[in-house]
């Protein structure tokens, strides 16, 4: 992308973006890294009761934004927040833990409120869904190792034993639906791991604690992770760029770390705890075989371990981050090995200065 | 073959399409919700072939026998009156309804239609609760109940159900009558009025804003709640409902003239409390050993049932569902006798007008001036 392009914005400095989910571990970061850009009409949806986060984490500067209280399930709430908005990043999703419909509920059926909106008011020039690489099959791909943007995505997602899964392969759906029926420009974003201080927890990618041991999945796999900074940065750059058309992006860091590598940092500069590594066709098998009762037993033990979550979990697979580099003039804020540092030390308590 | 109708396809459908799953003789031939999306993300995941969302076309179409209700308690009883008028049996989530009067009017509805109803107090069907059931009609207890004592909590939190709750001043739960509690006692208030006999019990009730809520800026939800009740032939209660304590117990005692029973719910064991004592230091060493044979009986049970794929998180549920069908076809009782389910009602009722007067009394308190 040349220096031209870079500069040039879909958005003016005094239109309105609009942030949902802005007082989440990600949100507050994108929302301050708007400012940091110059923006000065940044509408911020947060839950009445995370107000308080949101201004925390952004400090004097929480001033500068508007502050929406609402409920993305309300229809009324979202034609309000909409108004006028001529960019939106949509990062507010429920997890729902162990419930589909919830999980669904506060993802597929929020966005399509909001995307009802925004086509109700006929100024969104761009819409950024954040999902997740939660979304992507991973198992029977035609790039070999490697997982980019083109791969296939999860047809059946209520078989992976997690709602998230479930809920953001239909967010998409109920997006793409509305990108092609109205012509909306849809930036879709799959970040995989975003850490940082703010989410301390060990990935699911690295291994598993729910049995009393640390099992090692991971091994020598790369883990996919993003910096918070880095997350924030390629999202605030999809809501402001001119693009044509719609596009998706993973986001993931350069020079990725192996589960191992992460491990025994880990280890080394945060605790020590004990750790079973499970080589891949141990993994693979206990997966196979839990399914197998899962699915006998009618669910005496929830399908919580299966293929489908072995192939997108802990699979071998390889990463890449060029096309977001190359179509949105994305870059590393933060280096992994910088990130780490920080990531580490706020695991450790310190406080972190960036 | 029964046909079945779901109404509400959120969190507590999922766990009633699991169980019908496991029944046979029965299938789920529609769902209904006024949000067309939940009802299409429930079909597609439980191979359900029609969704609504109008209840009256869902009635007419699908024709179901039965129809569970799952939706938010505010709706319980419209919905409950429109599936009887159209003559179908009726299983309703807990709680039954809002109001006593409207229990009263659902139960009066049903038996005037020659239909079934019941309320989805499934715990009382765990393999526990029933091995307790079984042994207390074999008179282990002795002649009668003296005094039971129930727990029944739920921690708190900022995350999932609570933390959308304490969050959204206009969340549904607020609406209910005794709001949180409205919603989450009506487990461990059934298993009192399952062996009470009076229609109207005498109530007492006290509630509290547990610190935790109150540091969030919590003035409406109750969250700590104690309870006494009695009847006129002696046997007493107590109720507790903390999200605070730990460990947040779902536990159910019962003591008679003779012996105790001990259940715990969470771990599924049933401890058998000797009324008759021991001499002297026996007293102390005895009950130990026995107590310890008794936790060793519990695991071998569990393990047993476990082995024999009958311990599935639900299977009080399971065992609700499938004897409501079966008193559906054989025109048998109805698993909860109607009278329960009233009195539980009644309870609940008294519960939530102390509150009320308790919450009126504080905040006219607090507007009072002060006197110099």
């Amino acid at each position: 992308m040349n220096s031209s392009v870079q500069n040039e914005r879909l958005v003016g400095p005094d239109e309105v973006i609009l942030v949902t989910g802005a007082s989440g571990f990600i949100g507050t970061r994108v929302v301050q890294r708007l400012l940091d850009m110059g923006f000065r009409n940044i509408r911020c949806m947060v839950r009445p009761s995370s107000e308080g986060k949101l201004k925390k984490a952004l400090g004097p500067d929480a001033d500068r934004v508007s502050i929406f209280r609402g409920n993305l399930l309300s229809r009324e709430d979202c034609q309000a927040l909409a108004k006028d908005a001529v960019s939106v990043i949509h990062l507010a999703a429920g997890r729902g833990e162990k419930s589909y419909p919830d999980a669904f509920m506060n993802t597929a059926i929020t966005t399509r409120n909001l995307l009802d909106a925004c086509v109700t008011h006929s100024v969104c020039r761009r819409f950024v869904n954040i999902s997740s690489f939660a979304v992507y099959a991973n198992g029977s791909k035609s790039t070999g190792r490697l997982l980019d943007e083109t791969c296939p995505l999860e047809t059946h997602p209520d078989a992976r034993g997690e709602a998230y899964c479930f809920a953001k392969t239909k967010q998409e759906q109920v997006v793409a639906e509305y990108r092609d029926r109205h012509g909306l420009s849809v930036i879709t974003l799959r970040p995989g791991v975003v850490y940082g201080p703010g989410n301390l927890a060990i990935s699911g990618r690295v291994g598993i604690d729910t049995f009393g041991v640390f099992l090692h999945l991971g091994g020598s796999n790369q883990i996919p992770l993003t910096y918070v900074e880095n997350c924030a940065e390629a999202i605030a750059l999809s809501a402001i760029r001119p693009i044509e058309g719609s596009e998706e992006f993973n986001v993931v860091d350069d020079d990725l770390p192996s589960s191992r590598q992460f491990l025994r940092r880990y280890k080394k500069q945060v605790k020590r705890f004990r750790s079973l590594y499970l080589p891949k066709p141990a993994s693979f098998a206990f997966c196979y075989l839990w399914e197998r009762y899962s699915s006998w037993s009618h669910g005496q033990l929830p399908s919580a371990f299966n293929r489908n979550r072995w192939n997108s979990l802990w699979r071998k697979t390889e990463y890449s981050n060029a096309k977001l580099k190359q179509r949105l003039g994305w870059h590393p804020l933060v280096s992994t090995e910088e990130g780490l540092r920080r990531y580490f030390a706020a695991c450790r308590g310190e406080k972190i200065h960036a | 073959m029964l046909k079945i109708a779901l109404v509400g396809c959120g969190k507590i459908a999922d766990a009633h399409a699991w169980q019908i799953e496991r029944i046979s003789g029965c299938r789920i031939v529609a769902a209904c919700d006024r949000e067309p999306m939940m009802a299409m993300q429930f079909c597609e995941r439980f191979n359900v072939p029609a969704q609504y969302t109008d209840v009256q076309t869902m009635l007419r179409e699908a024709a179901p026998d039965v129809i569970h209700i799952t939706t938010p308690p505010e709706s319980h009883y419209p919905l409950a009156v429109q599936c009887l008028e159209a003559g179908r049996h009726v299983y309703v989530e807990k709680p039954f309804t809002l109001h006593y009067h409207e229990t009263q009017r659902l139960i009066e509805l049903a038996m005037e239609r020659g239909l079934k109803i019941t309320a989805g107090h499934d715990d009382q069907f765990s393999h526990v609760a029933r091995r307790m059931r079984k042994l207390i009609s074999s008179g282990y207890l002795g002649d009668h109940p003296v005094h039971m004592e129930s727990n029944y909590c739920y921690e708190l939190s900022n995350t999932g159900y609570s933390g959308a709750m304490l969050g959204d001043k206009n969340h549904w739960v607020r609406r209910l009558p005794g709001k949180l509690l409205h919603n989450i006692i009506s487990h461990g208030i059934a298993r009192i009025a399952e062996h009470l006999t009076s229609d109207n019990p005498t109530v007492i009730a006290q509630g509290l804003i547990s610190p935790f809520l109150k540091n969030l800026g919590e003035s409406e939800i109750i969250d700590e709640l104690r309870v006494i009740v009695s009847e006129e032939s002696g046997r007493t209660a107590y109720f507790t409902f903390s999200s605070q304590m730990r460990p947040g117990l779902h536990s159910f005692s019962i003591y008679g003239n003779k012996n105790g029973l001990a259940l715990d719910q969470d771990q599924e064991t049933l401890m058998k409390l000797r009324g008759k004592r021991h001499k002297s230091y026996a007293e102390k060493f005895v009950p130990p050993v026995s107590l310890a044979r008794q936790g060793i009986s519990n695991l071998r049970t569990n393990v047993g049932l476990f082995l024999k794929n009958d311990f599935h998180m639900k299977a009080g549920m399971h065992y609700l569902i499938g004897s409501f069908y079966r008193a559906i076809e054989a025109n048998e009782p109805v698993p909860i006798p109607y009278e329960e389910i009233l009195r539980t009602a009644r309870i609940m009722e008294s519960i939530f007008d102390q509150l009320r007067a308790q919450a009126e009394l504080r905040s006219a308190h607090i507007q009072e001036p002060a006197h110099a």
